[in-house]
């Protein structure tokens, strides 16, 4: 008997569920984001919100990368509905503060879905996530970097000032 | 409706209950399933939405439903040819039917993927 799932779609109907996961999960990450650009921008904190702009950008081109994968290997794109955004935030040091959380979540979540490329030796699947593992060194620094100016500066003051200033040179450029 | 009468080219069991069989068949690309009454053709597309529609059907929340509607679920693929008006005996052996299904291609693809190793 033909393997006729295996001649229509490359990826197993598991694996194709988690990659459509996580187009939801790079989609609403796109949207925090622009949430806290907004939020950033409306209380003077314009190098944030640029970098925040640029955070929701990226997120969308992740996102993009995942569905068209996810079509490429023969399966089915589903565009997620994004619901529940934050709008409001207590402190600028809180808006950092979540975007780190919301970073190692999608960290954990392509580690989740590795985890499950290993047990089904889906190795294509593996040499496609090992971008987004290298990605997420990158964002992961970039908001625990940002949080750290909040310690070595310090709020008082010009402390903000400073900060916002500073986020907008944060760069991750490692050889390794 | 297709009946077996009709069939010309060669099909495989692929799992079979006592309410019912679906077949796979190679040169069409195709499965036939024989339930409710029908044997009813399906491609790798619907075959999914088919699965995706019948695992998503809250079984439990059915039985619990003390509501004077009749006890019936229309199972309507978007695209697809056919259309089941089932009971809840017999979604529940729908999904059965379906649950060996998609475990013996699973267990099809293990061996395919054995023997080109072997090979």
């Amino acid at each position: 008997m033909k393997d006729l799932l295996r001649i229509k779609s490359l990826i197993s109907a598991e694996i194709e569920g988690l990659l459509n996961q996580q187009v939801k999960k790079e989609a609403y990450s796109s949207s925090v984001y622009l949430s806290m650009a907004s939020w950033c921008n409306r209380n003077g904190y314009d190098f944030s919100a640029d970098y925040f702009f640029k955070q929701a950008e990226e997120e969308r081109t992740h996102q993009l990368k995942f569905f068209k994968y996810i079509l490429d290997m023969g399966g089915n794109s589903l565009s997620p509905e994004v619901s529940g955004i934050k709008q409001e935030y207590n402190s600028f040091r809180e808006v950092f503060e979540e975007a780190l959380d919301q970073e190692i979540s999608v960290t954990n979540s392509i580690k989740n879905i590795y985890a499950r490329c290993m047990k089904e030796q889906d190795f294509v699947t593996m040499e496609f996530l090992n971008w987004f593992l290298k990605e997420q060194r990158e964002e992961e620094y970039k908001a625990r970097r940002a949080l750290e100016l909040f310690e070595v500066i310090g709020e008082e003051g010009t402390g903000r000032w400073q900060i916002d200033k500073q986020v907008g040179e944060i760069k991750y450029n490692s050889e390794a | 409706m297709i009946t077996q009468l009709t069939q010309t080219t060669h099909w495989t069991d692929v799992f079979k209950t006592t309410k019912g069989a679906i077949y796979q068949c190679d040169a069409e690309r195709c499965w036939y399933v024989d339930f409710a009454g029908k044997v009813a053709r399906f491609d790798y597309r619907c075959l999914l939405k088919l699965r995706k529609s019948v695992y998503h059907i809250d079984i439990e929340h059915a039985l619990l439903n003390t509501a004077k509607d009749p006890d019936v679920e229309i199972i309507f693929i978007c695209a697809c040819d056919h259309c089941y008006v089932l009971t809840l005996i017999q979604i529940i052996a729908l999904k059965e039917l379906l649950e060996g299904t998609f475990v013996m291609l699973e267990l099809n693809r293990i061996l395919n993927d054995k023997l080109v190793i072997s090979q």
